[in-house]
């Protein structure tokens, strides 16, 4: 039987993912192993259909939603493959794409994992492995992520502020090409020659070409990842399946901190807090992560608490409040968290904050209290565009995650603020402020205020483009985020971009309408 | 209104391992929490004294290292921290753990309201409380959900019952033990953590609350533990691949 079958209602969850935005469908493929994405991936190649690569569909771009053609579901691939020390000693763990996060978390805090068809060496290394020694630090929001989805979009989460983007954190990768050869590519081995790339396949054969001309932004990424000299991992990853699929990933793990430890600090304005997050990114220890909840984020929260009934567990506000910003420390010991709450409250002072007025988390467990918080607040954002979506049906999610050098940073938060107020748009305002990157939501109830707010986003993507940021810090373009991304390069560029896209998948079936637009020629 | 917690500390629920040879829980390498519940009751004391005023203390029987945990409690607003902390304590049961509490509150003085969380994860009895209640010879409630009114010489509770509340109004002093129900405990605030860090923890011995020692620790213990034994899980867990498997399974009477 092949693995290609027809798409038929059954497969309907398959057509969205995490940002609502609805696809179609021709055919299904859901492979649990490589050369099954090769039979897959080979089918449509002769028969000129595209094909969508998805994992968890958890995404919040629409990447994961077909348009038409195959899906490519990976969600079966969803085994553990083995452990093994690379040259540096580090820990490597491989594994399968369409593996959750939260089951690669799981494997290492408490080893729970099936370990069958692991080889001699990798069940010895690992069995000398004590539960909870390593972790893999990437944290999105959603831990039901698959590993390959968050690699393809370059997920980040709030600690990559220590930790860095998934990326940072991928070693090798095995891809499927466009025409359904294999390559394996491992980082500092497979590199460009300048602007000169060779895929090495696993046939004996290889696919050259050049890369663009330019580099993509230094502030986290937008779309594909272009640097002279660069690791080809780094082509596959962040370029959401229109590259490549990737079909294995090996990930590097690090020792695990000792003490999570964090605190949630309230401010009577917004200026407080962002003198308060200035002094946090030049704080030592350094944050693992920087987070902020503007007025409207902590409101909305605050009024969903009467119809969830989980989010009764949630910390009652302070009475006088604007904003909150929330800093966690990943520590050595307890003997390191004193004299940083020390530090930490006179910062906060000075910031204009109250010591009194904060919650701290001094473990593992109080810390879930405190990320708990953190996560209601996407978690209300998905309820109120599930229930808006229910008299709109075009209504999608409408987050952004442009970000901009530390420079800068200000200028775009009260632009985001003015502009969100004088629209008189229902939004809010959160997320990973130590990287310059929150995320303003627009929640849309009707079609007129869903364009209006799309109508700003590209208003704040080409002020973003004059201040040197990235229109797509973790989320990627996918679909709803291609329109800002042809603002932040131009179309010259994107022609380049489609050319270059064009050298590796020259029938271009890969990621139909995923990152690039097509532009006049 | 003067309020007494009793406080646990016990080993962290994610961690909790058995003795396989002597059947006892393992403490050693094994990080100590407060016992959840007694969170609870730390935090209706401190919504309490917003409301009344007056002065929370809390004691606790327990190695010596459990003043960290009490310093934890002092971050969240308790005035004062007692350890009762002695060998002479060592294997004691639920009675005479009930002894020596009653002891401490005894020289603590002055107490209108004792609050203890309605058990220990570890222990897992609910005795405690009302045992403490009965020998301090004053009225008691268990497993209350909401405090009501309350003045100089009354308080009024609701407990959870089987089918629904039971209300009672209880003359002063009385001892309650709270469910989870009660409140949703605050985190310490920054200031609160760094003032639980200097705070200073008063550490009485045996004989400083003038016990018996017959009458405390494993000599004073009434209760002689026969056998532990794990429970046996029941039955092996099968997996199934999909919702045709899922289909047969439930065609044969739903058992894997």
């Amino acid at each position: 039987m092949s693995i290609v079958q027809p798409y038929d209602d059954r497969f309907q969850s398959l057509l969205f993912d995490e940002s609502r935005t609805m696809g179609r469908a021709d055919f299904v493929a859901m492979p649990r192993c490589e050369e099954e994405i090769v039979e897959a991936v080979k089918f449509c190649d002769a028969n000129n259909v595209p094909l969508t690569a998805q994992g968890a569909r958890t995404g919040l771009a629409g990447g994961a939603s077909p348009e038409g053609g195959l899906i490519l579901n990976l969600s079966r691939m969803n085994r553990i493959l083995g452990i093994r020390r690379g040259a540096d000693g580090r820990y490597l763990l491989r594994a399968q794409p369409g593996v959750p996060l939260l089951a690669v978390r799981k494997a290492l805090s408490d080893k729970m994992v099936d370990v069958s068809g692991w080889s001699a060496e990798s069940l010895e290394l690992f069995a000398s492995v004590r539960a909870g020694e390593l972790f893999f630090s990437p944290d999105p929001t959603e831990p039901t992520a698959s590993i390959g989805g968050m690699a393809s979009c370059n997920a980040c989460g709030a600690r990559s502020f220590l930790y860095g983007a998934t990326r940072r954190h991928v070693h090798a990768l095995r891809v499927v090409l466009a025409d359904g050869r294999v390559a394996a590519l491992e980082r500092g081995r497979d590199r460009a020659a300048g602007r000169e790339f060779s895929i090495p396949c696993a046939d004996g054969t290889s696919l050259s070409g050049k890369l663009p001309d330019f580099d993509t932004p230094d502030i986290k990424d937008a779309g594909y990842f272009l640097r002279p000299d660069m690791d080809l991992v780094d082509l596959f990853i962040g370029s959401q399946g229109t590259l490549g699929i990737v079909s294995e990933l090996e990930l590097i793990l690090m020792p695990a901190p000792k003490l999570l430890a964090g605190v949630t600090a309230f401010f009577p304005s917004d200026e407080c807090a962002l003198s308060y997050v200035a002094a946090m990114k030049r704080f030592s220890p350094k944050p693992a992560s920087i987070e902020f909840f503007n007025r409207d984020a902590l409101a909305l929260v605050e009024a969903q608490k009467l119809e969830t009934p989980a989010f009764r567990q949630l910390q009652e506000l302070p009475e006088d409040y604007c904003s909150a910003a929330y800093v966690e420390f990943n520590l050595g010991g307890e003997e390191e968290l004193y004299p940083a709450l020390e530090q930490l409250s006179g910062a906060l002072a000075e910031a204009g904050g109250d010591p009194e007025n904060t919650w701290v988390a001094r473990d593992g467990l109080e810390l879930e209290k405190l990320l708990l918080f953190r996560h209601s607040v996407p978690e209300t954002i998905d309820i109120h565009v599930e229930r808006n979506k229910k008299n709109e049906p075009a209504i999608t999610i409408l987050s952004t995650d442009m970000a901009v050098p530390d420079a800068r940073f200000e200028e775009l938060f009260w632009l985001y603020e003015r502009d969100l107020a004088e629209s008189g748009l229902m939004s809010l305002i959160f997320g990973h402020i130590g990287e310059n990157h929150v995320h303003p939501n627009v929640l849309a109830r009707n079609l007129d205020e869903y364009e209006r707010g799309h109508a700003l986003f590209e208003k704040w993507a080409r002020a973003v483009r004059e201040m040197g940021g990235t229109i797509t810090a973790e989320h990627g373009a996918g679909k709803i985020k291609k329109p800002l991304l042809l603002i932040l390069y131009g179309e010259e560029r994107m022609r380049t971009l489609l050319d270059f896209k064009r050298a590796l998948d020259p029938e271009g079936i890969l990621g139909p309408g995923n990152v690039l637009t097509e532009v006049d020629r | 209104m003067n309020i007494c917690v009793c406080v646990k500390q016990v080993p962290s629920a994610n961690e909790q391992r058995l003795d396989p040879v002597t059947g006892t829980v393992i403490r050693e390498g094994v990080s100590s929490i407060l016992n959840p519940f007694d969170a609870y009751a730390v935090e209706e004391a401190v919504r309490l004294k917003a409301k009344f005023g007056g002065q929370i203390a809390a004691v606790s029987m327990g190695v010596p290292s459990a003043v960290e945990t009490l310093r934890r409690i002092v971050a969240v607003g308790v005035d004062r921290a007692i350890l009762l902390t002695d060998r002479a304590f060592a294997g004691a049961d639920t009675l005479a753990t009930a002894r020596a509490l009653a002891l401490g509150i005894q020289k603590i003085g002055n107490v209108d309201l004792i609050l203890c969380g309605r058990m220990a994860t570890d222990g897992d009895t609910a005795q405690v409380g009302p045992m403490l209640a009965e020998l301090l010879g004053i009225p008691h409630a268990t497993d209350v959900s909401k405090i009501g009114a309350a003045g100089p010489e009354f308080i009024e509770v609701a407990r959870m019952a089987d089918d629904g509340y039971l209300r009672a109004r209880l003359p002063l002093p009385a001892l309650l033990t709270v469910v989870k129900e009660i409140n949703v405990p605050k985190l310490p605030s920054v200031a609160g953590v760094l003032r639980g860090r200097r705070a200073g923890v008063d550490v009485w011995s045996a004989s400083d609350i003038g016990a018996d020692p017959g009458e405390i620790g494993l000599r004073g213990s009434r209760t002689r533990v026969v056998k532990t034994a794990r429970p046996e899980p029941r039955a092996a867990c099968r997996f199934l691949s999909g919702a045709d498997e899922l289909l047969e399974v439930l065609k044969g009477g739903g058992r894997a």
